[in-house]
């Protein structure tokens, strides 16, 4: 049994592949390929629990290839198989094919019609693979397939402004939560000495010695916790999941109302084990459940919009699930969240009719509302609650307000790094970083230490100069490389290690670095606008260069399966536990790398395209 | 001495809601002109002024008009004799290289939104970004219906003085700065007195005002649609648009306070700028005559096919005459709505019973009033748009009672009650969502055309003596007045004599699930309502012996045998029902009995013909499974085209059946029933003709606009769509709501002007065209055309520069067909939703014989 696991990622995989072949006029076959991947997966896995039940072995566990192994690391593609998968892979089949055999028609004739499918599926293979993983770095890859689908979905109608921009509010919000799930990876590894598998997990005994390591085991699941706050669009992240239901109602239905937004308790039932005995920290997720809770049904209550409404009713039950689960009763959790899954699929896909129902209903049960307030104290308190609910509690703009604008507004000063000065300088520097590196001396001295950490600092100027980049996308793209390598430099210098890994990273920076070059260049042959001032919409006409860039992006921000991506986890690993300073250094720059990269593919090939020979919509449409 | 300029508020407000997107809120929607305001111009200096200003993209565009034309949609014979027409023999061969070949620069830059797009250049701020989203909130907070469980406080005192109420007690404010907050309190608060914090200067208001509106048109044309009607919401909401503008005017000047201090200024003192006349002369390119060629010559192509066969059908009549005297008796007469959806059901019944007459008249049968159903809190208005009835049907009997669905509760979005209903019905969920994909069947959440009024419910339509009052209405008809509404509408629609046993007054309906739109395809003549209280208040009309008795006097005999029936067809699923039976005597109930198998018979045929267009039924299965699908489709929340509307429709015929009958127009012609013979002077032709362009061309004029821009002046695609307080749809939760009809409605339409084509004497026309200067303005100014066909020699004459010109048509190979199944099972079906794919989907002009 254990051998046939990877099926699980296998069949999406394949699936997903073959729907990028045919035509987009050629429904039928795109379905076909769609609801057969669905149904091999379902009766796979159906007769995986059959087989669970009558055996009772819910504990397989595959383990698949070292991708790169050394004697210190080991990067492994593991899964496993037990009833929490079981159990979520099963509700996600259900919610799939029903939600695909609805939207066969209702996306019928839609011009991205073979575009949804493909997402549909790219998407199917990234929870796949999280409720099918054995390790966290094998969960994290479907984590990351996960957010790029819901990028593209979000931005499902790149003619129209507000999907570009919300695409990227949702991502810039999961970028945190990609991070800090790094973090959290790159943290375990150090305190269990080798990459932890889901199934020793399960088994392991934590204990609090006191002292030093405690700090580790206090912050490993708080950076897991992060993550799943922020999947699962809790406080202070909520105000990300109404803005995400741009694409079809389907696609909302299914992302936002249901599967995507529980993989944040998909995560904190993994990490259980790791937390359990651990008081304060249950007692902080009951208090960030409580307040999700109550804000998000507030915010529900005074909603005037249907789907909005939906999403903050959702996020308010899964509140009450994250409390379910720090008190540990993880089957009513389990049950909760199906039951909330089916209701909002349900709720979101018949939210149109909401219309005629409630209009109807209306016409004959009508009674006046009293709006009176009274004007007490009670009163003024009421008011004030309704108020901060129709502003979301300032979710919404405290986001901008406190973590992005801080940093748009350094990153406008520093519009040196966008001088050829600020590259020559770099390119120096890292002539001069990469001599030390193959000289392999000097590890032990403070000053090199030193100079990394100087080199993280130049990399955080370039990115924070390209994240807020309003000339030349070329400009941004050196920036961005520079970046990269620099950080790559400053992590290397930090201990001695195998230069291959080195390679390894800078390898697939570098194709997708001369990809997103070409690119540029053929746009600007064309006469394209390649400023990074607004949004282009360039897709429209070039719809190739619109997924080569994709690519080139994918590749350069470290994609899973890509080779940087592989690269950046093992050159995470030479950082030491103790050097908090580097650590927040390297993960502002990885968070902010992402945004800035995708940002540059949003304004180049997303939004409205300026011509007046086609139809545009308005920009507030 | 300078120069006063006087800043006049309500000038510029009155302007505003001029412009604006007129559209009401979605429960009752009345197809209307989306370039309205721009009616009083020609057809293209009007349409092309608007794109000038507003930006809207008003035709095809070039490539669509030569693709069209290189795949013989747009005749070459008529796109030269277009261009002669226009320019003369001389300048052809130049025109018609310009047309064809020449390329052009089709880049527009809109006045609207310049002024005020000033604001990003000077302070590198994007006011629409901090402003819309909490604007829109707080609107649609403010009007929303019944999403939210927790209403707006203070709905009834005004949006800014709710507001103020709120600034007041609440401890938190939807304002960020000091200086708003003060301004807000100050009792001279004033929108004056703001636009002069933010512009200064006077002469640039109504530019500002106007750039302003118009980046989010939808909202605040339901503003102000709602403030002029206040009617069209059932929860009534105080709210004008300067309260609107107010408040996006204080939020402007707190956005730009915010983030500047008070370093700020005006941007009219900013910019060295003379005011733009928005709406002063356009310039017509060389570019836009030529799309008036092309648009010409694409609608001439497909009117010249229809007016072709009309002639060879009239030649092929006349022939027929001559040859044989065919026996003629009528078993019944069906009277449907001119709809043009009901075009192929007549037809069908026609084929079905060779022996029964099918008559137009719109759908509201004449009979105007409030319809007051059993339990219901409000009333519901039965007839066309602009007319105010002064009459109140009352429901006095009902078995049906409205229940609730339980998975549309709004508890669910509560905490606790959302706990356990959540745990509970959440499995019910999966459960309904699995039947309502494989099963899908009728429920309460969907609209349903025959829940409008019971089968079985009892209705108060006459008057009691002395007449009751309610609301200032009157409730029921007395004698009198059903009596004129009688004579008038069988007068009109020619039914003055030989009656059948058996006349139905069929209203129509449509059903359909998930469809914020529902409204928009039942009956426009009353009042985006389904049809069956009317037919059914006609047919009691008509029924009535005092009635039969005066009509008498007044020269229109109806014979004791005669019986009316009023119907209902629903034209989504394809289903009819028939009201009071009971009313029948034996003979007729029997004759009703073999009536309604033709009627199924119809509606299978119907059926199929409509499948052809649904990519998800084969229309050559098995009739009775093609009927299942077609009533399927009605039912299911996944379907986002039900029916596919008044897509199509072009045509509008006032005459005689004997005109069209015979011809296969595809379901694309209104059809009004008129007898001229008894009307020669032209005296009853005013009242059948002046609802025409208003109900009739509002349609087709909504149609055209929002299928040339589906994204500006349509809806867009309705997948993503989300339903906004109970009134509207946008995209995204923070989107400006979206007026005009979604892609899915209009994507089978060829956008052409109507063409209405009347059977009578080109100078009775004339006559009462100009009866009135704003029933004159939409054919003088050729938003709707118009041709008459002269009723004794059947020459066409068309309306063009004020007179009536003779016409003969250029195309001569109309087909004849005997088997119509056969055309519809073999028409092609569109590869995409493109122009040029979509209009292949038309089947051209047929004789049947």
């Amino acid at each position: 049994m254990n051998f046939y696991i990877p099926l699980f990622i296998l069949i999406p995989f394949i699936g997903f592949v073959i729907s990028l072949i045919p035509h987009n006029h050629q429904e039928k076959w795109i379905y076909r390929t769609v609801f057969l991947t669905l149904i091999y997966h379902f009766l796979l896995l159906s007769f995986f629990c059959i087989n669970g039940i009558f055996k009772d072995d819910f504990n397989l566990f595959f383990e698949g290839p070292a991708l790169y192994k050394t004697n210190t690391s080991n990067f492994s593609f593991h899964l496993y198989f037990d009833v929490q998968t079981a159990f979520f892979a099963w509700i996600t089949d259900f919610i799939f094919i029903v939600v695909s055999t609805f939207s066969k028609t209702y996306l019928h004739r839609e011009k991205g019609f073979k575009r949804f499918f493909n997402n549909m599926l790219f998407f199917f293979l990234g929870l796949s693979i999280i409720e099918f993983s054995g390790n966290f770095e094998t969960l994290f890859a479907g984590w990351e397939i996960i957010g790029i689908a819901s990028f593209l979905l979000v931005a499902f109608y790149k003619d129209r402004y507000l999907p570009a921009k919300n695409a990227m509010k949702l991502f810039s919000t999961y970028r945190i939560a990609d991070i800090s799930m790094i973090m959290g990876i790159w943290l375990s590894h150090h305190f269990f000495k080798k990459s932890l598998n889901f199934q020793e997990l399960k088994f392991l005994e934590l204990n609090y010695l006191g002292g030093e390591q405690d700090i580790y085991i206090l912050i490993i699941p708080f950076l897991f916790f992060l993550a799943a706050l922020v999947k699962s669009a809790q406080f202070p992240f909520s105000s990300m999941l109404p803005r995400a239901m741009e694409g079809p109602t389907t696609s909302s239905a299914i992302f936002y109302g249901s599967l995507s937004v529980h993989m944040g308790v998909f995560l904190l039932l993994r990490t259980f084990p790791l937390w359990e005995n651990h008081y304060v920290f249950k007692i902080v997720i009951i208090c960030f459940g409580i307040l999700t809770c109550l804000l998000s049904t507030f915010i529900a209550r005074v909603q005037s919009s249907i789907k909005t409404q939906i999403a903050y009713s959702s996020i308010a039950q899964i509140g009450i699930i994250f409390i379910e689960v720090a008190l540990g009763f993880h089957t009513l959790a389990l049950l909760h969240f199906a039951a909330n899954a089916f209701l909002r699929t349900y709720q979101l896909l018949v939210s149109p009719a909401v219309l005629s129902y409630l209009i109807h209903d209306q016409f004959f049960h009508f009674v006046k509302p009293n709006n009176y307030i009274k004007d007490d104290f009670l009163g003024r308190i009421k008011m004030t609650i309704y108020q901060l609910s129709i502003k979301e509690f300032n979710m919404d703009t405290n986001m901008y307000e406190f973590f992005w604008k801080p940093l748009k507004t350094i990153g406008k000063k520093l519009t040196f790094f966008q001088t050829g000065k600020a590259l020559i300088l770099c390119s120096l520097y890292l002539l001069v970083g990469f001599y030390f590196i193959f000289i392999k001396k000097y590890y032990s001295e403070p000053w090199l230490h030193q100079f990394s950490f100087f080199g993280g600092f130049l990399s955080l100027g370039l990115i924070l100069s390209a994240f807020e980049s309003r000339i030349s996308a070329e400009n941004a793209w050196w920036q961005i490389i520079f970046s990269q390598c620099l950080l790559g430099q400053a992590i290397a210098l930090n201990e001695q290690f195998e230069i291959t890994q080195l390679l390894l990273f800078l390898s697939g920076i570098v194709f997708a670095a001369i990809l997103g070059f070409l690119v540029l260049y053929r746009l600007k042959q064309k006469g394209d606008a390649i400023l990074l001032d607004k949004f282009h919409g360039h897709w429209y006409v070039r719809p190739r260069l619109s997924v080569a860039f994709l690519i080139a992006c994918l590749g350069i921000s470290g994609f899973p399966i890509t080779p940087t991506f592989i690269g950046e986890d093992l050159i995470l690993g030479h950082l030491h536990e103790n050097q908090i300073g580097l650590t927040l250094l390297i993960s502002l720059i990885l968070v902010l790398d992402g945004l800035a990269i995708y940002r540059i593919y949003a304004r180049l090939f997303l939004g409205p395209h300026p011509g007046s020979y086609h139809e545009s919509a308005f920009r507030s449409s | 001495m300078t120069k006063h300029f006087e800043f006049d508020i309500n000038h510029v407000l009155h302007e505003l809601k001029h412009y604006l997107p007129s559209q009401t809120p979605l429960k009752d929607f009345i197809h209307h002109n989306s370039l309205h305001a721009f009616q009083h111009l020609e057809f293209f200096e009007g349409i092309f002024k608007a794109s000038a200003i507003f930006g809207y993209k008003v035709t095809l565009s070039l490539n669509e008009y030569r693709k069209l034309n290189k795949l013989g949609r747009i005749r070459t014979e008529i796109l030269t004799k277009t261009i002669i027409d226009n320019y003369g023999e001389v300048n052809f061969a130049a025109w018609l290289d310009k047309v064809l070949n020449k390329s052009y620069d089709s880049e527009v830059t809109p006045r609207i939104g310049q002024f005020r797009k000033n604001w990003q250049k000077f302070y590198n701020i994007d006011l629409d970004n901090s402003v819309q989203p909490l604007l829109f909130r707080i609107i649609n907070s403010y009007l929303d219906q019944g999403i939210s469980l927790w209403h707006f406080p203070f709905e009834d005192k005004g949006l800014i003085n709710a507001i103020k109420i709120f600034e007041e007690k609440s401890f938190s404010s939807f304002f960020k700065t000091d200086r708003v907050k003060k301004l807000l309190l100050d009792p001279n608060l004033n929108m004056v007195e703001l636009l002069r914090i933010l512009v200064s200067k006077e002469s640039l208001f109504q530019e500002y005002i106007f750039d302003q509106q118009f980046s989010h048109r939808g909202w605040s044309g339901i503003v102000s649609s709602i403030e002029d009607n206040p009617n069209s919401v059932l929860y009534p909401k105080s709210i004008s648009l300067k309260d609107f503008i107010t408040l996006e005017l204080l939020l402007e000047i707190d956005a730009l306070t915010a983030e500047y201090g008070n370093k700020w200024r005006p941007l009219g003192e900013l910019l060295n700028k003379e005011p733009c006349d928005l709406f002063g002369p356009v310039a017509v390119t060389e570019l836009q005559q030529v799309i008036m060629l092309w648009q010409q010559a694409f609608e001439w192509s497909y009117y010249d096919e229809i007016f072709a066969g009309l002639i060879s059908l009239q030649k092929q009549k006349n022939a027929i005459k001559k040859g044989e005297n065919t026996e003629n008796f009528t078993e019944f007469i069906g009277i449907f709505c001119i709809d043009e959806r009901e075009c192929s059901i007549r037809r069908h019944l026609e084929y079905v019973q060779p022996h029964c007459e099918t008559m137009g008249c719109p759908g509201f049968f004449g009979v105007e009033f409030y319809f007051h159903p059993l339990n219901g809190k409000f009333y519901e208005k039965l007839c066309p748009a602009p007319v105010t009835p002064k009459y109140l049907i009352k429901e006095i009997e009902s078995n049906g009672v409205r229940g609730h669905e339980l998975l549309f509760n709004k508890k669910a979005h509560t905490i606790l009650r959302g706990f356990f209903i959540t745990l509970s019905l959440g499995f019910w969920a999966a459960i309904q969502l699995v039947l309502d994909i494989f099963r899908p069947k009728m429920s309460l959440a969907i609209s349903d055309a025959f829940a409008h009024m019971n089968l079985s419910s009892t209705l108060k339509i006459e008057a009691s003596s002395p007449v009751e009052i309610e609301n200032n209405l009157q409730i029921g008809f007395t004698v009198i007045e059903m009596v004129d509404r009688v004579e008038n509408l069988l007068r009109g629609i020619g039914l003055y004599q030989n009656f059948p046993p058996l006349v139905y007054a069929v209203g129509h309906g449509s059903s359909s699930a998930n469809n914020p739109h529902h409204g928009a395809h039942d009956c426009g003549a009353c009042s985006g309502k389904p049809g069956s209280v009317n037919s059914r208040v006609f047919a009691f009309m008509a029924n009535h012996n005092e009635v039969r008795k005066i009509l008498k006097e007044r020269g229109l005999t109806i014979p004791d045998t005669t019986q009316f029936v009023g119907a209902l067809h629903d034209t989504a699923s394809d289903e009819m029902a028939f009201y009071d039976l009971e009313v029948l005597t034996p003979v007729n109930i029997s004759r009703h009995k073999s009536n309604v198998l033709h009627f199924e018979d119809a509606l299978d045929l119907n059926a199929k013909e409509r499948s052809r267009r649904f990519a998800s039924i084969n229309t050559q299965s098995n009739i009775k499974y093609v009927r299942k699908s077609i009533q399927k489709r009605s039912v299911s929340y996944f379907e986002p085209r039900p029916e596919l509307g008044h897509g199509t429709n072009a045509l509008c015929f006032v005459g005689h059946r004997q005109l069209t009958k015979g011809l296969f127009l595809d379901r694309r012609a209104f059809m009004n029933s008129y007898d001229y013979r008894s009307d020669p002077e032209g005296a009853l032709l005013l009242g059948v003709m002046k609802p025409l362009p208003i109900v009739c061309g509002g349609i087709n004029l909504e149609y055209y606009f929002s299928r040339v821009d589906n994204a500006k002046m349509g809806s867009g695609t309705k997948l993503p769509h989300n339903v906004m307080g109970l009134i509207g749809v946008a995209n995204s939760s923070d989107g400006d709501l979206r007026p005009g009809l979604p892609l899915q409605m209009i994507e089978v339409h060829d956008p052409v002007r109507l063409m209405i084509v009347v059977e009578h004497f080109p100078e009775i026309i004339l006559k009462t065209i100009q009866s009135s200067p704003e029933y004159y303005e939409w054919f003088n100014n050729r938003w709707v055309l118009i041709t008459s066909i002269h009723p004794e020699s059947g020459q066409l004459f068309i309306f063009k520069d004020g007179q009536f010109h003779p016409y003969f048509p250029i195309f001569k190979d109309v087909k004849e067909i005997s088997d119509v199944n056969k055309l519809i099972e073999n028409a092609k079906v569109m590869k995409s939703n493109e122009i040029y794919h979509a209009t292949q989907e038309h089947i051209p002009v047929h004789i049947l014989n």
